[in-house]
């Protein structure tokens, strides 16, 4: 997934993610004292496994209780803008992904134990699915008692609803991989079928099925071993058909999970509260221990953490949903042995990386050489200091399954803030000397400092950098144009699950170029899009991730579409009073489905 | 009174209509496009279409503006349902009616305003006059001194200050937070203590000033220095007659100072992380939400003009010499 802004606060770009995050690789800081590090490559590889499918036991309610948890009270989350859909089927960002997650339930969802290995388990279904027909076919059986807020128990019907709903031209924002897979690759889908509210048209048998109230059947064209990872993104969520008011869902969308929306001031706070309809047994990865959570928006990074800090008030029972400890608040948290014990840090699956323009950069030496210089520490260190991130010396995360840390061919390891000798050495080989290139940026405070950095390293190696700044409202969709008229720009990019398959496709397929692709290098390889191909059919989770790691390493060693720069990390502070905290390798943030208030 | 009022309504409506167009127009006349915020991540040029036939932008925007000015005065229907008049659209961000937001963040506006005001107009006009009766005493220069300081304070340097100090880190004061008053009186006020007292830091000053140097120009009048002549008592004619003499200056202050800030004192609602008019205009700017910007513009607008008519008419009462012809 791309990095993208839910809405813009002044400066920050948040972390898109869809519902499902990503597999990170931390725990709890709760013994961590002030002098503990930042989390290292190593947390993250013992989390960096294939994912395990769980069967009916795994996915069978209630969830282990957490040591310690009491009910009762009213949590308190400072988060800087409004989220930016509260229909499940538009939501694709970090904070919508949080919600969803005390909110909605989906077909499958992840469930995570103290040292966050993860499962992906039967959420609203009895498992995490049967496979047959080599991949292709994909049936789920619901269980009985799961009923939204209005007391409505959740059948087939409701789970074809809310894949249908997701054609419709009200929703544009959300994943597509489901829609894709069933009915055909970029927007084709749509022109395969409107949506459910125009004639009341289902999509055939063939592709969905409900043969009962309590069975539905995916046939696809291809084989999608990662179905259930799919499935558990938040915007697979499911939304009940009889009460989707369409458009206006997202203003006013129906709980399954153990809360509900008891008021909504647009831009101001959002106030949820129990659904009593929410049956624990029905649920094996969720906790309610709260009452209700108290969402304000407007407070930025330096404010929720001065706030928390101080921990005054409700302020003790606070927490972030995608907030961080700001850049300047550090020194005050990490000195502090009692602030550190109410953070929670880890790694997200974000790689921040500089892409070429494969269509105007088409000298490797050329981009050799600026992935060499690349001044990684000191431009990670503009992104949130130490525990900001660190210096990436692979296109995948290392919490992404296969991630191999010894695969450096840019020397990050030795040299993580650049090789200018090497670099100049190459420049000069290739006759590159005095090349215009241009570098954009995005216009945030974040983005100007580490242009500055990267423009000043590549001006030493002898290139000749013309910086342009570009709005970062609409900085992907301008990145995400074939004739964008650029040379360099750095992108973030995660994946959607615990798998190779939503980073090396996404942003390496050539067959998949086109405005509004995120193949942003525009990288058409004949070799990478045909291993694409072969590597989607793998329906061993273990075999794939190997094979992926592989591809990633011929993309960054043969062809070089991006340089990567820096991985990032999470750094979070609660509320003194706030018990449950823990590092979620699910959503890469707080986990807000074990949080208790302590008194 | 009654002729004045009504020619300066006319007038003022058709100078808001002009502002709208301006501001609809302008708004196109920008490269940007609001759809691509809505857009996400699989923004292809098809995903782009479909938000703009939801959003209306794929009309001419003369039409759109036809439709926007139409729906003020008589309501319009959107997809997330019918919007009563005065209709002044739905968000593109959030898709929510855009008179209700208004509405619900007016209420914490109005508060910081109203006490806002009571605290800096009761302390500038009083260390003003204090200052002008007292003219070349150290009284007046400490007066005028610290006035000239917190005159040149900033609401974005003064603010985290006063945070800083007294909820950070001494724990004195509670986090600025608006509660109804109707709802809580006592949270009310502390929640809105230290904007008010930030604000009026900045203003007072402003007003000391103006008070000082208007009363000292006044008491060098004829009618007043006459009125001294015929032996009336300095306390009376320093009231008497100074003082409502100045107060024209004071009340093209106060007008312009109110409808700017019922406006929206933007600086001050960023800075408190407070949710009113002035960081809605501030976040419509941002995520070129045209609605919600056309919104604050108008009734920001309409309160300035508001507030002019009503000076114009105070002076008026203010002094009997001046016609409103």
């Amino acid at each position: 997934m791309s990095i993208i802004r839910s809405r813009t606060a002044q400066v920050a770009v948040v972390a898109a993610t869809a519902g499902a995050l990503a597999l990170t690789g931390c725990s709890s800081n709760s013994n961590s004292n002030a002098k503990e590090k930042t989390k290292t490559k190593q947390d993250a590889a013992s989390q960096a496994k294939a994912v395990v499918f769980g069967d009916a036991a795994a996915s069978t309610g209630p969830a282990a209780a957490v040591a310690g948890a009491r009910s009762g009270g009213t949590a308190t989350v400072y988060q800087e803008d409004d989220f930016s859909h509260l229909d499940p089927g538009q939501i694709y960002v970090s904070d919508g992904g949080l919600l969803s997650k005390l909110l909605f339930r989906g077909l499958t969802t992840y469930k995570e134990d103290a040292k966050g290995n993860q499962t992906v388990v039967g959420d609203v279904a009895t498992d995490s699915g049967k496979m047959s027909d080599g991949g292709k076919t994909w049936t789920y059986t619901l269980k009985s008692g799961v009923k939204d807020e209005t007391g409505h128990e959740i059948n087939s019907a409701d789970i074809r609803h809310s894949i249908e709903r997701l054609y419709a031209p009200f929703i544009t924002d959300g994943p597509v991989y489901i829609q894709q897979w069933l009915s055909g690759g970029g927007t084709a889908y749509r022109k395969a079928y409107a949506g459910p509210f125009k004639g009341n048209k289902h999509l055939p048998d063939s592709v969905l099925a409900t043969p009962d109230d309590k069975t539905v059947v995916f046939h696809f064209k291809d084989a999608q071993p990662d179905l259930p990872q799919a499935l558990a993104m938040a915007g697979y969520s499911i939304v009940p058909e009889k009460t989707d008011t369409q458009a206006k869902y997202d203003t006013k969308p129906v709980a399954i999970g153990p809360y509900k929306i008891a008021e909504y001031k647009s831009g101001k706070s959002l106030k949820i509260v129990r659904n009593t309809n929410w049956d624990e047994k029905t649920d094996a990865t969720r906790h309610a221990y709260v009452d209700g959570f108290n969402i304000e928006y407007n407070h930025d990074k330096d404010d929720q953490t001065k706030t928390i800090l101080a921990d005054r008030g409700e302020a003790k029972n606070a927490i972030m949903f995608t907030g961080q400890v700001a850049t300047n608040e550090l020194k005050d948290v990490v000195q502090d042995p009692a602030a550190m014990k109410r953070t929670v840090q880890g790694y997200a699956p974000y790689v921040w990386q500089l892409n070429f323009n494969m269509d105007r950069v088409k000298d490797k030496r050329v981009r050799d050489a600026i992935a060499l210089a690349m001044p990684s520490t000191a431009v990670y260190k503009a992104d949130g200091g130490a525990y900001g991130g660190e210096p990436a010396s692979s296109l995948l995360s290392p919490t992404t399954p296969g991630f191999d840390a010894s695969i450096d061919p840019f020397n990050r390891g030795k040299k993580p803030n650049g090789d200018i000798a090497a670099a100049k050495k190459l420049i000069d080989e290739a006759g590159a000397k005095g090349m215009k290139l241009v570098y954009a940026y995005a216009n945030t405070p974040v983005r100007q400092q580490q242009a500055v950095l990267i423009a000043d390293a590549l001006n030493k190696i002898g290139l000749d950098i013309q910086k342009k700044e570009i709005d970062s409202a609409t900085w992907y969709e301008q990145m995400g144009k074939v004739k964008n008229g650029l040379d360099l720009y750095m992108t973030g990019w995660g994946q959607d699950w615990p798998s190779g398959n939503t980073v090396i496709p996404p942003s390496f397929d050539g067959t998949q170029i086109q405005d509004g692709s995120s193949n942003y290098s525009h990288t058409n390889d004949a070799h990478v899009n045909s291993e694409i191909l072969r590597i989607q059919k793998i329906t061993d989770a273990a075999a794939a991730a190997k094979e992926w790691a592989k591809l990633s390493q011929y993309i960054t060693e043969k062809i070089n579409p991006a340089a990567p720069i820096y991985y990032t990390k999470v750094f979070q502070i609660a509320g003194s009073n706030v018990g449950g905290l823990r590092y979620s390798t699910v959503t890469s943030y707080t986990d807000v489905t074990q949080i208790f208030l302590k008194k | 009174m009654l002729r004045f009022l009504l020619r300066r309504s006319s007038g003022a409506i058709l100078i808001l209509v002009l502002i709208s167009a301006f501001t609809f127009f302008m708004f196109f006349a920008i490269p940007q496009d609001p759809a691509m915020l809505a857009c996400g991540k699989n923004c292809s040029p098809d995903a782009l279409a479909i938000i703009h036939k939801n959003l209306g932008l794929d009309k001419p925007v003369l039409v759109q503006y036809w439709n926007y000015m139409y729906g003020i005065f008589a309501g319009r229907n959107f997809d997330v349902g019918h919007c009563s008049a005065p209709c002044f659209g739905v968000s593109f961000n959030n898709q929510q009616m855009v008179w209700d937001t208004i509405k619900d963040r007016f209420p914490l506006t109005l508060s910081l305003t109203a006490g806002g005001l009571i605290v800096f107009l009761t302390g500038g006009l009083s260390a003003g006059l204090i200052a002008a009766a007292k003219r070349g005493t150290w009284l007046d220069k400490v007066f005028s001194g610290v006035s000239l300081v917190m005159s040149s304070f900033q609401i974005y340097f003064l603010g985290p200050v006063v945070l800083g100090i007294f909820v950070y880190s001494t724990g004195w004061l509670s986090k600025p937070k608006y509660v109804p008053f109707t709802e809580d009186l006592a949270k009310w006020f502390m929640g809105l203590l230290i904007p008010w007292l930030v604000m009026a830091t900045i203003f007072t000053a402003n007003y000391t000033r103006i008070a000082r140097s208007s009363m000292i120009e006044q008491l060098q009048e004829e009618h007043v220095r006459a009125a001294r002549a015929k032996g009336m008592g300095a306390r009376y004619v320093f009231m008497r007659y100074a003082w409502r003499g100045s107060l024209i200056p004071i009340a093209t202050l106060v007008g312009m100072d109110i409808a700017a800030l019922l406006g929206g004192g933007m600086v001050t609602e960023l800075v408190f992380s407070l949710n009113g008019i002035g960081r809605l205009a501030r976040d419509s700017v941002v995520d070129k939400d045209l609605p919600t910007l056309m919104g604050v513009m108008l009734i920001s607008a309409a309160f300035i003009l508001i507030m002019n008519v009503l000076v114009d008419a105070l002076y008026a009462v203010i002094d009997p010499r001046v016609r409103l012809a």
